[in-house]
């Protein structure tokens, strides 16, 4: 079907709808017939908990799903560019499904990752419940996790937003979200600086931490299947650390004011969320950092300290039983990589490069550390981590406004 | 007794022609030195000159730059050139540009002065013509450095994350080969060497990509024997990989 029928179909059966109460979106392409199927369950079991009457479907238009169900309705999404990371074509579909509960005049907005898994009435209603009965604007969720899992996300992502927006929310880039009518509409409209395009990443809990709106989180039991197999680890670490250090950048009048970080409201079966894991051998991740020591070192005398380089030596000639790299290293590390991005030391291609052996000698440090202990003890151990970017955030701040005098 | 004194006589009207003809050909060398003096004086008074109204004019030129935040303005648009040449802010390529310019244009107003203070025609006409090759030559050099160094830098990070024992040694090569090609480049535009430079650069880059096949490939060979043995063990080594998710 050509795409101007598409959206002229689109624009037809969103004025049909009228005004909705609950909006559910599904952020990417989809399955047809298992929407279908999820679909006709999901409207009743909503309809018949929540006593929530007008209830709407939106799934990306490709021309796929045949809408016999009136309670579906597509809208458009816009192509993420040449590499369809996820969590892009995540984010570009969150605006577009923002947008269109804007223009239903939803009560509640629910966006879904694509692969479905948390499309039934009682997982919905865990995204719905904060925003209808405790006026929550955001209701983020609470993934189980094993010990050696999500590690981009507890290393720099989440300790990261806590330390600078004062936000402890686990999984800051999360796919599925509950939103409240001003959410959306902050989520909807574009993000202000100029070199942030359809490929941009959404960060929900930023925008809700900016706008002074309530964030919640929610316990889930919900196992979304890896999302990086086939795509280079470097490739990640550029794409979702360097949205992240962009975030700094567009937002630096606001974190620099923040100062220490509250706790988020957490609902939900709150069993173990981090589960144990398979030990896994450090000697690759030892060796890669070596090597990135051994060769960029050129490169990372442009971007860090002295002092940094220093222990970073230290660390590359220690015995491998002995590997440790600390959290005030790791986290200046991070700071300094974030200015360098700002300043563009380097090339910002070339300087999120750099940074994955930095990144790998983390991982090989915490799996190592966490080899022979407990569940809880990772728990423990990722927030000491973000007390730890908390700490070290002054340092940030003064580099960060007056880079000239700590220039390397 | 006559013979011997007419060969006397004879060797000294030799020295005295050798005399008179050292004498006159050293007479013309300080005349000409004397006509030439005049001019290289001028040149060097006028290179002088316009050395010191580029460098004030360069010290100007940055002065303002950084108090109207150029830098600030040029980076948060455009910033190709700045990703390319992170060691030069855009201010500092700007008060370049006005200095060699302005020294550019004394080496020319030098040459005239020369050649009107010498008496020597033609020569201002042959330094314009040829000024046009020494300005692209330039570029083509300062583009070839910054491609160079950047594709060295690319190849060395992407090597390093792909955990090639030998990305210095890639990185290198890579830098040469194009170091070697914006070399031969710049010398066939400034037109010196002809052929000469055109077959020594085919020999020279050859070699070198000769020398990295022959590297990688031999230098490699236990890592491509066991590239091969890890694939055919491929079930096992991805349970191994399964345990650590990063995303």
């Amino acid at each position: 079907m050509p795409k101007s029928d598409l959206a002229q179909e689109a624009n037809a059966e969103i004025q049909q709808a009228g005004e909705v109460d609950l909006l559910v979106g599904i952020s990417g392409a989809v399955n047809a017939e298992a929407l279908q199927q999820q679909a006709s369950a999901l409207l009743d079991g909503l309809r018949k908990s929540s006593g929530v009457s007008r209830i709407m479907i939106a799934y990306p238009e490709s021309g796929k799903v045949e809408a016999a169900n009136s309670d579906l309705v597509p809208y458009p999404l816009a192509a993420s560019g040449p590499v369809n990371f996820p969590w892009v074509v995540s984010s570009i579909a969150l605006k577009a499904i923002c947008s269109l509960a804007l223009d239903l005049n939803a009560k509640v907005c629910v966006a879904l990752q694509a692969d479905l898994l948390m499309l039934s009435a009682e997982r919905v209603q865990m995204l719905t419940g904060p925003v209808l009965e405790k006026q929550c604007d955001l209701v983020l969720p609470v993934y189980p996790s094993r010990k050696f899992g999500g590690l981009l996300n507890h290393s720099i992502l989440a300790p990261l937003v806590r330390a600078l927006y004062g936000q402890r929310v686990r999984y800051p880039l999360a796919q599925d979200i509950g939103c409240s009518p001003g959410m959306f509409q902050k989520l909807s409209v574009p993000v202000r600086s100029r070199e942030h395009g359809d490929g941009a990443l959404m960060w929900p809990s930023v925008v809700a931490a900016i706008s002074n709106y309530k964030t919640c989180q929610v316990n889930v039991d919900a196992h979304h299947s890896t999302q990086t197999e086939g795509l280079e680890l470097s490739a990640v670490l550029a794409n979702v650390a360097g949205a992240a250090f962009t975030e700094m950048e567009t937002y630096a009048p606001y974190w620099q004011r923040v100062r220490g970080s509250h706790p988020t409201a957490t609902s939900g079966n709150i069993d173990q969320q981090i589960t144990g894991g398979e030990p896994v051998d450090a000697k690759p991740l030892i060796d890669s950092f070596i090597l990135g020591s051994r060769n960029l070192q050129e490169v990372w005398g442009l971007v860090l300290p002295p002092a940094t380089l220093l222990e970073l030596r230290k660390l590359a000639r220690s015995a491998p039983e002995s590997f440790r790299m600390p959290d005030e290293l790791w986290a200046r590390i991070v700071y300094d990589f974030a200015l360098a991005y700002r300043l563009r030391t380097i090339n910002r291609g070339h300087l999120m490069g750099a940074l994955t052996p930095l990144y790998l000698g983390w991982v090989a440090s915490y799996v190592q550390e966490m080899a022979a202990r407990s569940p809880l003890a990772a728990e423990q151990r990722f927030e000491q981590l973000a007390r730890t970017y908390e700490e070290a955030k002054p340092y940030l701040v003064s580099r960060w406004r007056w880079p000239d005098r700590f220039n390397p | 007794m006559a013979g011997s004194v007419q060969s006397l006589e004879e060797e000294k009207a030799m020295w005295q022609q050798v005399e008179e003809s050292l004498r006159g050909s050293m007479g013309r060398v300080f005349t000409k030195i004397a006509t030439l003096l005049p001019g290289i004086l001028a040149f060097v008074l006028v290179l002088i000159i316009f050395l010191v109204i580029a460098w004030l004019a360069a010290m100007i030129v940055r002065r303002v730059l950084i108090a109207v935040r150029f830098d600030e303005h040029t980076i948060s648009g455009a910033s190709t050139l700045t990703e390319w040449t992170p060691a030069y802010t855009p201010t500092i390529l700007v008060t370049r540009i006005v200095f060699w310019s302005f020294v550019t244009v004394g080496v020319l107003v030098g040459v005239s002065a020369f050649e009107a203070a010498s008496a020597e025609s033609g020569l201002s006409a042959y330094v314009f013509a040829y000024l046009p090759r020494v300005i692209g030559a330039a570029v083509l050099l300062f583009f070839g450095t910054v491609i160079g160094r950047f594709l060295s830098r690319s190849v060395l990070i992407s090597a390093v994350n792909m955990n090639l024992q030998y990305a210095r040694l890639l990185a290198a090569g890579v830098r040469w080969l194009v170091f070697v090609l914006t070399a031969a480049m710049v010398l066939d535009h400034l037109a010196i060497g002809g052929e000469i430079v055109d077959l020594a650069f085919g020999i020279l880059f050859g070699g070198i990509v000769l020398a990295l096949a022959l590297a990688v490939g031999l230098g490699s060979r236990d890592l491509v024997s066991r590239s091969l043995e890890r694939e055919a063990n491929r079930p096992v080594e991805s349970q191994v990989e399964e345990k650590l998710h990063h995303f």
